[in-house]
């Protein structure tokens, strides 16, 4: 399989869990981002053109399933990926815990970006709880690190 | 690390550059402002707004002033055709001025036949002949009009002269001035009477008044028929010259009531010679 066929797929598997996540569990839907996992993953594991690609996709998907304001996610997602794949590239991040770090990171470089973004759109800021940011992150963190053993345990 | 790194290296950046403005721009469309326009179009507004205003301000100085061409073009047309329309009226009030000149001296002369007790006939002066030895002037009627040799013809302020040769449609008149025409002649005042005849340009000459008639600059001369020509009591002249003769007799100048320079309309009496001696236009 190619890797833009490997990337879509697991996009569509991505997207899968995130609407199955939200749509049953939505409690725990609130506490995980499928979608960052998988762009953090490409983060850490790829070029930066593939984080980017990867984090516009996503981010679109997102958009469009969530109904939110077309790009705001793929905007987050692009400059969040391409930015921790940088800085990536200058750590080692094979370990379970500094991809929690990434994850968690992320997680809050995202929320802070599309606080700015609304900022600069001019629209009226909501900035999420401190709380409900931790879990997302923590969340993130954990099911990243579980799906990162996983697919490395099948490549 | 270098400061000058290669396109290839800086490529992702620029990816990136450009799929986040792609994806601001793609937000700012759907996002709406306070004016309910996109962020999209307030932004394009706001940058393009500038440009459009100087555009719309260079577009309204050349409307301007090819609107101002064509005005003057326009002008200048108006002006072109008012000239002309100007000149036509100024033609056509020439033309009006000199129907009114002529309706008023063709009325003078009508006045002048309907009182007269002898037939006459209007004529227009064709032409003017002078020459050093002839005053005469041709008119419009001839024999096929009636007109004879040595009929009168006058106008309203006096005597004109005679017919001296006639044709089918024209006739020529010898005028008062004429060296060679003779009209028998009266002072209206003392009743003094003589021979008045031409001079050329000079104006008339009255003969053969005696030494001792009473005469004076001012007097009237009028025909006195016994040239058997012309009918009496038509005014000839004023004498403006009186001098002592060297035969007893003076020496007196008229000056022909006629203006002969500005001849246009006469009228012919239809008279027979035995006839005009007798006629009395004095009244």
């Amino acid at each position: 399989m190619t890797p833009v066929w490997r990337g879509i797929l697991a996009l569509v598997l991505a997207a899968g869990a995130q609407v199955l996540l939200s749509r049953y569990f939505p409690a725990a839907g609130k506490m995980v981002d499928f979608y960052t996992v998988l762009v953090m993953y490409y983060a850490v594991s790829r070029r930066r053109v593939a984080v980017m690609v990867m984090g516009t996709t996503a981010g679109l998907v997102e958009d469009l399933l969530t109904h939110t304001v077309l790009g705001m996610n793929a905007f987050k997602k692009t400059l969040v990926g391409y930015v921790m794949g940088t800085l990536g590239s200058f750590f080692m991040l094979s370990q379970p815990l500094p991809r929690f770090g990434v994850l968690f990171l992320a997680t809050v470089l995202e929320a802070l970006t599309e606080a700015g973004l609304v900022l600069v759109l001019g629209q009226h800021v909501v900035l999420p709880s401190a709380g409900d940011l931790i879990r997302l992150g923590m969340g993130n963190g954990l099911v990243g690190i579980l799906i990162y053993w996983m697919v490395s345990k099948l490549e | 690390m270098s400061m000058n790194r290669s396109f290839p290296e800086r490529r992702p950046f620029f990816l990136l550059v450009l799929i986040l403005a792609s994806l601001l721009i793609l937000m700012s469309h759907q996002v709406r402002t306070g004016q309910g326009n996109t962020l999209l179009e307030d932004s394009l507004l706001n940058v393009s707004s500038p440009l459009v205003k100087g555009a719309s301000g260079g577009v309204g100085l050349l409307s301007g002033l090819w609107q101002g061409y064509v005005d003057l073009r326009g002008a200048r047309g108006e002006n072109l055709a008012l000239k002309s329309n100007l000149e036509r009226m100024e033609e056509v009030g020439r033309v009006g001025e000199e129907f009114r000149r002529e309706n008023l001296r063709l009325r003078d002369l009508l006045e002048l036949q309907r009182s007269l007790e002898i037939p006459s006939l209007a004529a227009a002066v064709v032409s003017l002949g002078v020459s050093s030895q002839a005053r005469t002037a041709l008119i419009n009627r001839g024999s096929k009009d009636g007109v004879k040799r040595d009929m009168p013809v006058i106008s309203r302020k006096g005597v004109v002269g005679r017919i001296i040769a006639v044709g089918s449609g024209m006739a020529k008149v010898q005028l008062l001035i004429d060296p060679n025409s003779g009209v028998a002649g009266i002072f209206q005042r003392s009743r003094g009477q003589g021979m008045v005849v031409g001079v050329g340009d000079r104006g008339c000459r009255m003969d053969y008044v005696s030494d001792l008639e009473d005469v004076a600059v001012g007097d009237v001369v009028v025909t006195s028929g016994l040239d058997e020509i012309y009918p009496k009591g038509v005014t000839v002249g004023v004498v403006f010259s009186v001098a002592e003769g060297d035969q007893l007799t003076k020496n007196i100048f008229i000056r022909p009531e006629v203006d002969f320079r500005h001849l246009e309309e006469v009228l012919v009496l239809l008279t027979s010679q035995e006839a005009a001696g007798h006629a009395d236009l004095s009244q």
